[in-house]
């Protein structure tokens, strides 16, 4: 770290708190400036994490072959020096109970479970041949998030609004929602801000209690009072700063009044009681529950809203098959049905709006599901389900500059391997951040001798221009 | 950077030589060693220029010739410039460089891997004063006034003990003015161990979970314990050094010693499906390696793994040199190998232990970093560019533990005074504390840095080192800043006034319990959980609830407050602590709404201000405020201060008069938060008078769970439902049942004014689901046998009406027929809390509760001036 550096730092998060408008994730440095490109396509980011990963085989890597091999013992080769998860012995080939059709004028196959989604997938860039290399979810999801399988590194849309800062001054510029009873494997670190200043770390905004941890009032104070309290803080801070003459003091009460204001504001943008009957229709939302499809609305709220970047987790993807609970017939069905009815409505909410273009929006797992049976134990179950997968799976993404109706990538005849143009989390995360306007080589933050960056310390992540406008 | 600038141009001005160190390293370092620097597989066309040799070999630069030097023809190429990417030299670097050259390109060490010099100063002089004067007057600046008494009582109680000082320590310094015999009490006090032990925690990447997808709990506090006993006793830092490193290999380790190894147990381990041990073991030793080097030396290690240090001397294959020296101990990722010391029945905790002889692992450089791809076997020794290894020290942990702390190290003691100094001053001498290296920024002031690590050296005394520092004129100066020393020096680099900064995030809660009289003195032992919002912790595949402590636990100092790696304690986090998963070297203070809704709103605090009002209410009938403003500032209200908090009250009270269920919130707030306390038994489960239930044990139709449905078929029985091969006497079967699922109904009926907070408790060793009227409210994957409290969902939570609730469960059985089942159903909840009508005077004291409220946000209070 140098001395520039830090008094670039100094300066800059004075001139942000005392002097201009203070924003709450504007607090960006110099060095970050420097990662700026000319043009920014995606103003806003929505990533959709389905968190336990859902079955690529089952939704959208369609499979004719390894339906005729189902049922057939795997062959050894695919077995050799791999590691997985919970597959012991020789597991059994599993074809698709699903039937798949090609949609819409990009001719995209896509599986019975999605006709929602098979109606928008000429909005769409569909990648088939994403790779990772971590098999565990806790590793997989950080990977895909920060850039590194181990704790300790800051998140995706932490360096978003480190590199951009936040539009609306307030609310958050980072936003986390979660949904399906969990919080994704990986816990709060997928939003963490790591090295970066805490302030760039994501605010997990609840369906339940207060939408902000501390955001109400406590209980016996009302807002007249409250505003009282602040109006009195304001003053006796000043006398102090008067005295003490740090502009410090000036900040901090900078940001109570912003605190004060988001207390108005978080709850307003996260009630969508108001929300029309036909938007609730689309999204199959229930104001007040917890769910992907209100966590789908609320991100369009959010971005409408200027926040920079929404990250959404639905817990409940890991379907092995070890009961009915995670078994792909039993227990993949339900789930699909809701999401692909509120992803879908995401989509169309944001093109009718006008957002669609400004917004880029992610879906996909931490990795893949493998091509054969999960036999935990050793023994068959009776239901059926797949272990995780890294080497192939799928992701799409739309908006924000992504080509509209492109099918990108392939892979095998069982879809065990990538066979043509693979795809990897880190080439995601270049391709994100250039979207943003930053240049991913570029945005780094000097911490322990190094120029830390989301993509780590090799160039091998790339922007991916094949899926790019 | 305009003032960087300003000051390279004056060097140039004044016709002074351009500094190895102080100009040419920093450019080099930034613009030219990344690729041609210390790594070999990085290095571009061979060429070096981190060393004379490597930059004078090929012609790269000629001693004083610069116009025959390659570099600056490169540097200064119109078309193909060096750096090829990234920012070009500016005029004034190009001119720096050829200055330089021109002087005969002196390369000099980087200073921190020189030894410490011992600068002269007077012998009357304080050293710290001496040279912090002296710099202030080659900057034409002067030093400020002394701070007054109560300023300098609540900077020292917050920088020694983290807390406010107690009464009788605080009004016998204010009376006398004693200022060494008040130092020497904070010193000695208790809570000076919690305090620092807090710092050494961060290092140690303590926390009370695992880490990673399940992060379950794992007893490790006794380490935790055993720092701030090592604080208290003042353990030389040396000694302190060698235990936490490895007391397992030193003589007759007692079992004290031991515990202090866990500092290096505190890795994180994974227990996912498939999980190589090998592959966590493996990152717990570079983190082990890492971590020590930042540490004790504040050297970024860790770059090394991949690939050699890009600009410290550090190789690829000397990391694993230092790697072997960890790579002995006994500590797979697997749980059965884990080496647990036992100390109590109930309580053990995570030590180190070096494998037997046999068991000896050999070290192999990782290529790139992979531990799938090993290369070279190497032995454990220490880098080149550093001392070697003392005489008679073995070639293992100890003895590299011993080597940190030679007086050769040229790091350990600078490192660890700067770490003393930074937490005091709230920035290092050398700011970067986490780096030491080439990269890292330079002493303030390096004489005093050095004569503070000689003197350190001598005896390792912590205590006096602090007492040093806290008993300096430096120390002692007002934090008062006018504009103009604003401009000339922002940060406070040179001490031309006393330091102001926010408190911790462990002291800015502490401080709000102690003022209100809440803080609980009790030391040591398991964490506990105070009062936490409900959801904070959902962690998957793991079913560990937090359960609020009770009595004096909820109010215990912050440190003793359960570290959860993957969800920490939110209003810590909002305050900028760390979270356990690496080591933190120094936090970077941040001022966010996040802390301001913190403060204003998160009901722990809340409840302090209820207590500190009362107190002040009940101490100073007459003047609260005055009151308010002494326990929490120490000093009281000025006239002006007084006046506008008077107003505040006036307004609260008028408000609240009209407000009688506020009014008996604010006075009983814990009543209010604590729902725990108003817990009640619905359905008593098997354990105590079990309920019937209404069972059937074959498959039912869709909807059997609603409440609608028709149960009056079912049969009827009482918990434990089940059947086990042994009777047990604390878990009786009264009903049978052996089949693959078993469903339960129960019928409850609800008043109008509903409880809240509905958990279930059960025993069973199955998986079960719960719905509520029809609403799926528990979704339990866990096969645990044993009591364990069920959280109900949010939107089971909900379906909770008054009148007739149907409570349905279907339990699947766990494992093959033939084996134990057993399930036991109970209900509870939190009753609804009634106001009491307040009497006369109640909005008055009320009002104080928002007046002291007020008061713990003060900025004035958050601070430390």
């Amino acid at each position: 770290m140098n001395e520039k550096m830090r008094t670039a730092l100094a300066a800059t998060r004075r001139h942000f708190l005392s002097g201009c408008g203070v924003g709450l994730a504007n607090m960006f440095l110099a060095e970050a400036q420097e990662a700026r490109l000319p043009v920014a396509k995606a103003k806003s980011v929505i990533f959709l994490h389905m968190a336990g990963s859902p079955s690529q085989l089952e939704l959208f890597d369609y499979k004719p072959e390894l339906v005729k091999y189902n049922g057939k013992p795997c062959p050894d080769e695919l077995l050799k020096g791999k590691r997985f998860a919970f597959i012991k012995g020789v597991p059994k080939m599993l074809g698709t109970p699903y039937k798949f059709k090609q949609h819409g004028q990009s001719g995209a196959w896509v599986s019975e479970l999605m006709p929602e989604f098979s109606k928008i997938v000429d909005d769409v860039t569909i990648v088939r041949s994403m790779s990772t290399d971590q098999f565990n979810h806790a590793p997989a999801q950080l990977f895909l998030h920060t850039g590194n399988p181990r704790f300790g590194f800051a998140s995706m849309g932490a360096w978003a609004t480190y590199g951009l800062g936040s539009e609306n001054k307030d609310l958050p510029g980072f936003v986390v929602l979660t949904s399906g009873g969990n919080n994704p494997d990986g816990g709060k670190s997928l939003w963490g801000s790591a090295f970066l200043p805490s302030i760039h770390q994501g605010v997990h905004c609840r369906s339940h209690g207060d939408p902000v941890l501390f955001l109400s009032d406590p209980e016996g104070m009302t807002r007249n009072v409250r505003r009282k309290t602040l109006d009195a803080l304001k003053d006796l801070n000043a006398m102090q700063a008067k005295q003490a003459g740090d502009p410090e003091i000036d900040a901090r009460m900078g940001q109570y009044e912003l605190a004060y204001r988001m207390q108005i504001s978080v709850p307003n943008v996260m009630d969508i009681s108001k929300e029309p009957e036909a938007v609730h229709k689309l999204y199959g939302t229930e104001p007040g529950k917890t769910s992907l499809a209100n966590n789908c609305l609320l991100a369009r709220r959010l971005v409408e809203n200027g926040v920079r970047f929404v990250q959404i987790y639905d817990w409940g993807w890991d379907h092995h098959g070890t009961s009915k609970r995670d078994d792909i017939q039993y227990a993949l069905q339900p789930h699909i049905k809701t999401a692909d009815q509120a992803v879908t409505a995401l989509i169309r909410d944001l093109k009718q709006r006008g957002l669609l273009d400004q917004t880029l929006v992610v879906w996909g797992g931490e990795f893949g599901r493998t091509p054969m049976r999960e036999n935990r134990g050793g023994t068959e179950g009776a239901f059926i389900g797949r272990d995780h997968h890294p080497y192939a799976y799928t992701m799409w993404m739309a908006g924000g500059g992504m080509k509209k109706g492109l099918n990108y990538g392939e892979t095998d005849e069982i879809g065990y391997y990538v066979t043509k143009d693979k795809m990897t989390p880190k080439d995601l995360q270049a391709t994100i951040l250039h979207q943003l306007g930053l240049d991913p080589y570029k945005l780094h933050y000097p911490y322990l001798g190094l120029n830390q960056r989301l993509i780590g310390p090799t160039d091998e992540g790339r922007v991916m221009k094949d899926l790019l406008v | 950077m305009f003032r960087i600038v300003f000051a390279l141009v004056a060097v140039c001005a004044y016709g002074q030589a351009p500094e190895f160190q102080r100009d040419i390293r920093p450019l080099l370092g930034k613009k030219c060693v990344a690729c041609h620097g210390p790594d070999e597989h990085g290095r571009q066309a061979g060429l070096r220029l981190d060393t004379f040799e490597g930059a004078t070999k090929t012609g790269a630069i000629v001693p004083g010739n610069a116009a025959k030097s390659r570099v600056l023809a490169r540097v200064t190429h119109a078309s193909r410039p060096m750096p090829p990417t990234g920012p070009r030299l500016t005029e004034t670097e190009v001119a720096l460089l050829r200055q330089w050259i021109d002087a005969g390109a002196k390369y000099t060490n980087h200073w921190a891997y020189e030894k410490p010099k011992r600068a002269a100063f007077p012998p009357t002089a304080n050293a710290i004063d001496f040279f912090v004067q002296a710099k202030l007057a080659s900057l034409g600046l002067t030093g400020a006034k002394e701070a007054d008494r109560a300023t300098l009582a609540r900077r020292l109680a917050l920088d020694l003990t983290g807390v406010p000082p107690e009464p009788a320590v605080l009004a016998e310094y204010l009376k006398t003015g004693a200022y060494e015999k008040y130092v020497d009490a904070l010193l000695a006090s208790p809570q000076y161990g919690e305090r620092w032990a807090k710092v050494w925690l961060d290092l140690a990447r303590y926390a009370d979970t695992q880490g990673y997808e399940k992060d379950s709990k794992r007893s490790i506090w006794p380490y935790r314990d055993w720092v701030i006993r090592a604080f208290n006793e003042n353990l030389p830092f040396d000694k302190f050094t060698t235990l936490q490193l490895a007391a397992d290999l030193m003589p007759d380790p007692s079992i004290d010693d031991l515990i202090a190894t866990g500092f290096h147990r505190n890795t994180m381990t994974n227990t996912e499906g498939g999980t190589d041990d090998e592959e966590f073991r493996d990152l717990a030793i570079r983190d082990r390696v890492a971590t020590t080097g930042q540490v004790w030396m504040g050297q970024t290690w860790g770059c090394a793994q991949c690939h050699t240090h890009k600009y410290d001397p550090l190789t690829h294959k000397e990391f694993y040199q230092l790697y072997a020296f960890f790579n002995q101990t006994a500590d797979d990722d697997h749980p059965s190998d884990r080496p647990v010391l036992k100390l109590t029945s109930t309580a053990s905790t995570l030590v180190l232990k070096e494998l037997e002889e046999a068991k000896r692992r050999k070290t192999r450089i990782y290529d790139r970093g992979n531990f799938l791809t090993p290369g070279e076997e190497v032995k454990a020794a220490v880098p080149v560019a550093f001392h070697q290894l003392p005489a008679k020290a073995p070639v293992n942990r100890l003895g590299f533990a011993q080597w940190l702390v030679s007086p050769e190290n040229p790091l350990t003691a600078r490192v660890t005074v700067n770490r003393f100094w930074a937490r005091v001053f709230g920035r290092g001498l050398v700011e970067s504390e986490e780096d030491f290296g080439t990269q890292g920024i330079g002493p303030t002031h390096p004489e005093l840095l050095d004569i503070l690590a000689l003197d350190f050296q001598k005896d390792w005394d912590v205590k006096k080192l602090l007492k040093r520092i806290v008993t300096s004129a430096t120390y002692k100066q007002v934090s008062d800043v006018t504009p103009e020393l604003l401009k000339v020096d922002p940060a406070n680099r040179y001490y031309a006034r006393g330091a102001r900064f926010r408190l911790d995030a462990e002291v800015v809660r502490d401080q709000a319990l102690a003022t209100a009289g809440l803080l609980s003195k009790k030391q040591f032992g398991p964490p506990v959980m105070p009062w936490q919002p409900d959801g904070v912790w959902l962690v998957v595949y793991n079913g560990d609830n937090w359960m609020t402590s009770k009595g004096e636990d909820r109010y215990r100092r912050a440190l003793y407050t359960f570290m959860r790696r993957t969800s920490a304690y939110p209003s810590m986090m909002n305050f900028d602590a760390p979270n356990g998963e690496t080591c933190t070297i120094r936090r970077i203070r941040t001022n966010t709404p996040l802390q301001a809704l913190t403060s204003m709103n998160d009901p722990a605090f809340m409840e302090a201000a209820q207590r500190l009002a009362e107190k002040a209410v009940k101490e100073s009938p007459l003047n609260p405020a005055k009151r308010l403003f002494e326990l929490v500032l120490l000093r009281p209200p000025t006239a002006a201060e007084a006046a506008r908090i008077g107003q505040l009250q006036r307004q609260a009270e008028t408000e609240l008069r009209t407000q009688p269920e506020n009014v008996s919130k604010l006075l009983r707030y814990s009543e209010v938060l604590y729902t725990e306390d108003r817990e009640a038994t619905l359905i008593p489960d098997g354990r105590t008078s079990p309920r019937e239930w209404r069972y059937a044990t074959t498959a039912q139709v869709d909807g059997w769970m609603n409440a609608g449905f028709d149960d009056s078929k079912w049969s009827v029985g009482p918990g434990f439902f089940g059947k086990l091969a042994k009777p047990s006497e604390t878990t009786p079967i009264r009903t049978a049942w052996d089949t693959e699922s078993l469903y339960l109904r129960y019928t409850l009926d609800l008043p109008a004014k509903l409880p809240t907070k509905f958990k279930l408790p059960a025993r069973t060793n199955a998986q079960f689901d719960v719905w509520v009227n029809g609403v799926a409210a528990v979704n339990n994957i866990f096969e645990r046998s044993g009591h364990y409290e069920y959280t109900i969902n949010d939107d089971g939570q909900r379906a909770f009406k008054a009148g007739k609730n149907v409570i349905a469960i279907r339990v699947s059985r766990h494992g093959a027929q033939g084996g134990d089942q057993i399930f036991d159903p109970g209900l509870v909840a939190s009753l609804p809390w009634a106001p009491v009508a307040p009497k006369a005077g109640d909005a008055g004291k009320a009002a104080w509760v928002v007046v002291a409220n007020t008061v713990l946000n003060l900025d004035e209070t958050v601070t430390r001036r």
